[in-house]
């Protein structure tokens, strides 16, 4: 890439400044609602998928760099919303604290579930972390102390810096935060930590000759998927300030997977159309259609089967997969091709 | 120890569902390399197509029961035929998740087909019960316990001792080199997907007295046989039986002999699995997976 940038190119194609435009786009959306152009619900819809992509994010480093699968994500998304409901309802700790611990207990629990990565692999590793979720979500359901089980745990809009947020500046602080969260995940895969997991996930062996401690990097990666997840479940709990334990369940870990095998494996871009496809599509596109409204779900399935087939590499690289069948390209091989097989599920 | 003795047949009763839907699972993951997380749903599908011919069209258990075998088994043919067939060349992962849609499209499908409300679904013998050293059965408990135990013999010879047996076994072993050898891999993938289909309707049948025909009454019943087949070892038929019975006999001890039982059972359990399966990672009688460098 001796080619020279102009000026404008070197702008746009800088991630960082990419990733602030998108930020600006998504903080446009309030005040497009008070202009009337777009409806309530919309905004709230958009909230809620930012939220998940931003836990599903955390489940794409697991997947796609390191190649380990967990079905266990919505189980800590879940017990980090808990944990803050808990905290700031029933012991009214300042929002900060509440934050640290919700973040903090999950995280510990979730790399002492990466251990079992360390004995399980593919698809035996995918149910026993399945089984964990199932055990949180039961807990859920059954410790009323903690959870207030079916009635649901009830949490405020946070108070930060003095400043007593509403529904919409909740809203800019899921976009403030997610646009950070973009940031920090691509600047730390781009280092060391993305170099060390893509050589595990090519070939263990080699990583190790190569002096990276293997384990080390799994429960990092299990640390951070766990991370964003509860950071996920955090703020979900306090924007839509409720929390009931079926919303935790083994269908909600499935959905991230989902988002991120459609939008792409190790793309930041590819997990925020693929929540968008995932949770945002049905509300606001299919069931506006005419005569369709009951067929939501159908057209999803349909829609979730047509993309894997079609675009098994995710929507991500649905521009290059363009370029090539244009013939811009010579290979004929897709350059993603190889890599995928590592994954074993 | 009559009490003791109840405990052990009601889990066989139980533990025939888990099996079944295990099986199912496990058919569909030898055959077509793929971690079915439609099963319940299927299940759910086809129990509802029964319920509502007994409940609409006033057919008898009986031959509502056989119409729905066949829907059943046609229900797995089309799902291999549309979507499955299609997708064997992507990723594990990318298959799974084409399951997802197939989940998605089939509880779309069932409000708008079925209706929205619960249906009941009637025992297979609706009363009556004998006495089996000191402990009461119903019938029906009988009757399910020997279903399923007739099937899995069933399925026992027909993989083992036909040649249609031999040919699954082929194609779970090695699909390639089974179609190389004359196989119909083909052919082999989509009566897997039917069986299965099968298999989920009688476990949804024998499950939906229990509670009521709905949307996710199999969903519990799945996670189970999905807990199931990795305690077998995810690899063998005999496996994911054997899994069944040992999770569903360990469930129901737990839940009459712990203090709280009803209410901690099952995440101790899954704790206890977890713990069990980190020293056996591949399961009771998994194979082992070796990693060549």
């Amino acid at each position: 890439m001796d080619r020279q940038l102009n000026t404008f190119q070197r702008i746009y194609k800088n991630p960082y400044l990419q990733f602030l435009i998108v930020g600006v786009l998504f903080a446009l959306l309030p005040t497009l609602r008070a202009a009337g152009m777009v409806k309530a619900g919309t905004v709230t819809v958009i909230g809620t998928t930012l939220i998940y992509t931003i836990a599903a994010l955390g489940l794409n480093i697991l997947l796609g760099y390191s190649g380990l699968i967990s079905l266990g994500t919505a189980g800590f998304m879940g017990l980090a919303a808990y944990c803050s409901a808990y905290f700031t309802e029933q012991l009214a700790l300042p929002f900060w604290q509440s934050l640290i611990l919700a973040l903090l207990i999950p995280t510990v629990l979730g790399v002492i579930v990466g251990l079992l990565s360390m004995r399980f692999v593919g698809i035996y590793l995918g149910i026993a972390t399945l089984a964990v979720g199932e055990i949180l979500s039961e807990i859920f359901r059954q410790w009323d102390a903690f959870t207030r089980g079916t009635s649901g745990a009830r949490a405020k809009y946070p108070k930060i810096f003095g400043m007593q947020l509403d529904q919409t500046g909740m809203y800019y602080l899921i976009v403030i935060i997610t646009i950070i969260v973009f940031i920090l995940v691509y600047q730390l895969l781009k280092g060391r930590l993305g170099r060390a997991l893509n050589a595990m996930r090519g070939s263990e062996a080699a990583a190790m000759a190569m002096g990276i401690s293997v384990y080390k990097y799994r429960l990092i990666a299990f640390g951070a998927a766990t991370l964003l997840a509860s950071l996920a479940g955090v703020l979900y709990v306090h924007y839509i300030r409720i929390s009931y334990p079926t919303i935790w369940g083994l269908p909600l870990s499935l959905d991230f997977l989902a988002i991120i095998v459609i939008g792409g494996l190790r793309s930041i871009y590819g997990t925020l159309v693929g929540s968008f496809v995932i949770f945002a599509m049905s509300e606001l596109v299919l069931k506006q259609i005419p005569y369709m409204e009951n067929y939501s779900l159908v057209l999803k399935g349909v829609l979730i089967i047509i993309f894997i087939l079609f675009y098994p590499y995710g929507l991500a690289h649905v521009v290059s997969d363009l370029r090539m069948r244009l013939g811009r390209r010579k290979t004929k091989v897709h350059p993603l091709a190889a890599k995928e097989e590592d994954i074993d599920g | 120890m009559s009490e003791f003795f109840g405990i052990i047949l009601r889990s066989l009763e139980y533990g025939s569902i888990y099996a079944l839907a295990s099986l199912s699972i496990i058919l569909v993951f030898r055959t077509s390399f793929t971690t079915n997380f439609a099963q319940g749903m299927i299940a759910m599908f086809s129990t509802y197509f029964v319920a509502t011919l007994i409940h609409k069209s006033g057919l008898p258990l009986g031959v509502a029961f056989v119409l729905g075998l066949i829907f059943a088994l046609l229900l797995g043919f089309l799902i291999d035929i549309i979507v499955i067939r299609r997708a064997a060349k992507l990723s594990p992962v990318g298959k799974q998740i084409i399951t997802l849609g197939v989940l998605s499209i089939i509880l779309g499908l069932t409000p708008n087909i079925f209706g929205v409300y619960d249906l009941n679904m009637p025992k297979f013998i609706p009363q009556g019960d004998m006495k089996i050293a000191g402990t009461s059965i119903s019938y029906n408990a009988l009757l399910n316990i020997g279903l399923g135990l007739l099937v899995m013999l069933t399925l026992y010879y027909v993989l083992h001792r036909t040649k249609a047996g031999l040919a699954i076994r082929t194609t779970a072993e090695n699909a390639p080199v089974a179609r190389l050898m004359g196989v119909s891999t083909k052919l082999v993938t989509m009566f897997a997907w039917g069986v299965a289909g099968c298999l989920s309707l009688l476990a949804g049948m024998m499950a939906s007295p229990f509670s009521q025909v709905s949307t996710t009454f199999m969903n519990d019943i799945q996670i189970t046989a999905f807990l199931a087949c990795l305690l077998g070892g995810f690899t063998t038929f005999f496996g994911a039986v054997a899994g069944s019975y040992i999770i569903a006999i360990a469930s129901n001890l737990l839940q009459v002999y712990l203090p709280q039982g009803t209410v901690w059972g099952k995440p101790i359990l899954y704790i206890l699995l977890i713990g069990f399966l980190f020293l056996k990672p591949f399961g009771l009688f998994g194979k082992r997976y070796v990693k060549k460098v």
